[in-house]
């Protein structure tokens, strides 16, 4: 069995009822690396997290966390820590009362480390946990997942309430862990957010997972979009549609023309030699389109 | 050009897709507390007919008139179990016998549903999403408490529709009905009102309930000693004593009754008017003290969520059975000189009357039920904790869910040993007070001895968490509040004897009185390990809620 797999998932699927919240799910995320799971509402995202947790139990396959069974979370959770997507804390506690709960039953925790976050994240810890907004709720179970060392982290969409101060001081934790040699396991929505921190995405889809790449290969393998403008109007270029990895080729006006590449660009090239080109640019999908891409949706 | 081009705003539809927003949040509430009112209703309409047909063929003219005259005259037969002034008559009888436990229990649901309903939504968030509507919060409020008012009164309704159709006097089961209808009305607007002061239900809930019982305490003292009857007219419980239904069948106190429910109902209107939503009048802390060093285990957390509810349940028991013992010589003397009362109790469950040993054994059995009552109330926090998503960071660390609820179920045990103890040493101080004669190790034997049907009520409620979730506090109260009730009606009725063998109470021993029924305890221990090991295994391997 592969023991350095921060987590590992086989055939996991979870039926609520009549219905498959998640479908044979396989998916191995090695140690070290920064893992964005995406997916629109209702995917299953959460569903997963939970069974990884050991909160739902699969209806089939199963899950370990550093070779440790899910199901076993005595031993599973000592590898990692957790922000759930709406945190829910003991409203007469205060929110330092709460840290050192976390801390006392956690995996182990840099209490040095926790002060300097409960700074950097202007946690006010003594106010009691009742009083707090979505956003610091969030604040303290980011500080305390963040301050232990646990070598997994599993962030399900955890910043949906921070401010964009916030927002950045959560990506600088997030590079320090990486640089720690962590392993996260981020589910998000907010694509520039996992397009900045994440190295591969895994994509879920009605409960199944329908793509897992690097970010970069992600890209290579999805469509850029070039745009050519020319000196004087080359009507030759219509061929352009018949090369391999063309598509959408439209005529803006005689001077410019715009067309959809998959693949290696050199045909496109060779073919746009022969014409009098004044400017080639060439834009990568963001990982906007890409998931919209994935959902057979078309940005407005 | 001049034309103003101003922009108007659509206008709304003058009305909502299903009905005015009014009519929407009455639905709204309605649909929270149907279920409860509806078992409520049942109860208090079929077990009060149910008795009074019963006396008829049990007691019916086995008391003289001597002997009413006794009773009716002794304060401490009248502090503990009510005014007794009609015992000769079915209706009477009924009054006496059930009239402050079916108003202490409907007042304490319908104090309890009132902060359910407001408050606890509110806390929750789901009021928000009402009150971004075109609805204010006084009007939300008042529409919920009229909801409320209604539910509460049902149960007396069904109880006067009940003796009625059981033959008894009609306007003395009218006059009861309505005076249970007002307790119950009381309580609902006591815990609205709580729910515009607390912002908590917790808090609110214990607010509600502890005026309630003050009430109650009122109604004894007021009984108990005769320079302070007008206590009574402060009183819930006091109040029905007063209206004496099937005796004075005076309606006098009904309407001070329904003067209270008034007060408090508008005093909650007022109290929700311009406040913030989310947040009650009483404004709490927003920071707290120094951070408890308790909070640093699983231990500690759960000793530190279980000090303010030992508090509480600690100073009600604690006044209850101070009360008790200060009670004892003049209920003894009385029972010594009236055999027939003694021989009455006797087969009412309460054996052994002319003893202060078998006093206080008897008392002590209805200590059972607060303290399954608290056992469940605490594994009905732990399932209210899972819902509400709180579980979730602790059980993401390395903790088990069993070892959690292990612990919890060890500070509740430890807590229940700890009411058991309050409630004997406080019988121990009345008594030594009135010079009784009962040992401090007799009261406390005599208390702990009901601590098994406590424990049979935390492991019934560890199942329900394993397999009703839902039902924790219901069914945890089962076995104390079921089995004591089950008990009484099986003496009291001469129901053949299996039926009474179903109730924990049997098979307790009448400690000082008599020596610890041993075989009953390990029985009873055995079969709330059992409930517990089949909850906390189902526990462990089903999915979290929330």
């Amino acid at each position: 069995m592969d023991t350095t797999a921060a987590l590992r998932t086989e055939h996991l699927s979870k039926r609520f009822g009549t219905t498959l919240a998640v479908d044979g799910l396989d998916l191995t995320v090695p140690a070290g690396e920064v893992f964005g799971f995406l997916g629109p509402n209702g995917a299953g995202k959460s569903t997963t997290i939970r069974m990884l947790l050991g909160l739902l139990r699969p209806t089939g396959g199963a899950a370990w966390i550093f070779g440790d069974r899910a199901d076993d979370v005595q031993r599973a959770h000592r590898h990692l820590a957790y922000v759930p997507a709406d945190v829910a804390l003991w409203p007469t506690l205060t929110g330092q009362e709460c840290l050192d709960l976390l801390a006392g039953v956690g995996p182990g925790t840099d209490l040095a480390y926790r002060d300097e976050l409960v700074g950097r994240f202007a946690l006010e810890p003594d106010r009691r946990a009742g009083t707090y907004s979505t956003g610091n709720r969030q604040k303290v179970a980011l500080v305390a997942a963040f301050a232990t060392r646990a070598p997994l982290l599993v962030l399900d969409e955890p910043t949906s309430g921070l401010d964009p101060l916030m927002e950045r001081e959560f990506r600088r934790c997030i590079a320090e862990a990486a640089d720690r040699g962590q392993t996260v396991f981020l589910s998000s929505h907010q694509l520039a957010e996992v397009d900045a921190v994440c190295t591969r995405v895994g994509i879920l889809r009605r409960g199944r997972l329908v793509e897992v790449a690097g970010l970069a290969e992600l890209r290579r393998l999805r469509r850029s979009e070039v745009v050519v403008d020319l000196a004087r109007p080359a009507p030759e270029l219509r061929r352009l549609a018949e090369l391999p990895g063309v598509a959408d080729v439209r005529e803006v006006s005689d001077l410019r023309l715009t067309l959809a590449l998959t693949g290696p660009p050199g045909p496109v090239l060779g073919a746009l030699a022969e014409a009098d080109v004044v400017r080639i640019d060439v834009r990568e999908p963001s990982l906007e389109e890409i998931f919209l891409d994935y959902y057979g949706e078309v940005p407005a | 050009m001049t034309a103003t081009t101003t922009r108007r705003p659509p206008r709304a539809p003058a009305a909502g897709a299903g009905g005015s927003p009014g009519r929407l949040v009455t639905g709204i509430a309605v649909r929270q507390v149907r279920r409860g009112t509806l078992v409520v209703t049942l109860l208090a309409g079929l077990l009060p007919a149910f008795v009074a047909i019963q006396y008829r063929s049990t007691f019916e003219g086995t008391i003289g008139p001597a002997s009413l005259a006794a009773l009716a005259d002794n304060p401490a037969i009248r502090t503990l179990f009510g005014p007794a002034v009609a015992l000769d008559d079915a209706g009477g009888f009924t009054v006496w016998r059930l009239g402050t436990v079916l108003g202490v229990l409907v007042g304490v649901w319908a104090a309890l549903t009132g902060t359910r309903t407001t408050r606890a939504e509110e806390e929750a968030g789901r009021w928000d999403l009402l009150l971004g509507g075109r609805l204010s919060l006084p009007t939300v409020v008042r529409r919920h408490l009229g909801v409320l008012l209604v539910a509460a009164a049902l149960p007396g309704a069904a109880l006067a529709v009940g003796l009625l159709l059981a033959g008894t006097a009609a306007l003395g089961a009218v006059l009861f009905g309505a005076a249970l209808a007002g307790i119950g009305m009381t309580g609902a607007a006591l815990g609205v009102l709580a729910a515009q002061l607390a912002p908590e239900r917790r808090t609110a809930s214990g607010m509600a309930v502890a005026v309630l019982l003050t009430g109650l305490l009122m109604r004894m003292v007021g009984d108990g000693v005769p320079a302070l009857a007008w206590l009574h007219w402060f009183s819930p419980f006091g109040l029905l004593g007063r209206v004496e239904p099937y005796a004075g069948d005076r309606p006098l106190p009904v309407l001070v009754l329904l003067a209270m429910v008034a007060v408090a109902g508008s005093g909650a209107v007022v109290m929700a008017g311009g406040r913030d939503v989310g947040r009650g009048r009483l404004a709490a802390r927003d920071t707290g003290r120094r951070a408890s060093r308790l909070l640093r285990s699983l231990p500690g957390l759960a000793v530190h969520r279980m000090r303010r509810p030992v508090l509480a349940w600690g100073a009600g028991l604690g006044a209850y059975f101070l009360l008790i013992g200060l009670l004892a010589t003049s209920m003894i003397d009385f029972l010594r000189e009236n055999r027939a009362f003694a021989d009455m109790a006797a087969q009412a469950g309460f054996a052994q009357l002319g003893s202060v040993q078998g006093y206080v054994a008897a008392l002590f059995a209805l200590l059972a039920v607060p303290l399954g009552a608290f056992a469940a109330t605490r594994i009905a926090a732990t399932a209210a904790d899972e819902r509400a998503g709180r579980l979730s960071l602790l059980y993401a660390s390395p903790v088990g869910r069993v070892r959690w609820v292990l612990t919890e179920t060890a500070a509740g045990a430890g807590a229940v040993l700890l009411l058991a103890a309050i409630a004997g040493l406080a019988t121990w101080a009345g008594a030594a007070w009135v010079g009784a004669g009962l040992g401090p190790g007799e009261a406390l034997a005599g208390a702990l001895s009901v601590v098994p049907v406590a424990l049979l009520c935390l492991g019934a409620a560890l199942a329900a968490l394993g397999w009703a979730p839902s039902a924790v506090l219901g069914l945890g109260v089962l076995p104390a509040a079921g089995g004591y009730l089950l008990l009484v009606l099986a003496d009291s009725f001469r129901w053949p004897a299996w039926v009474g063998d179903l109730s924990p109470f049997t098979h307790l021993a009448a400690v000082p009185a008599e020596p610890w029924d041993v075989a009953g305890a390990v029985v009873m221990m055995a079969l709330a390990a059992v409930l517990a090991a089949a909850g906390l295994t189902r526990y462990g391997s089903r999915d979290l809620r929330g």
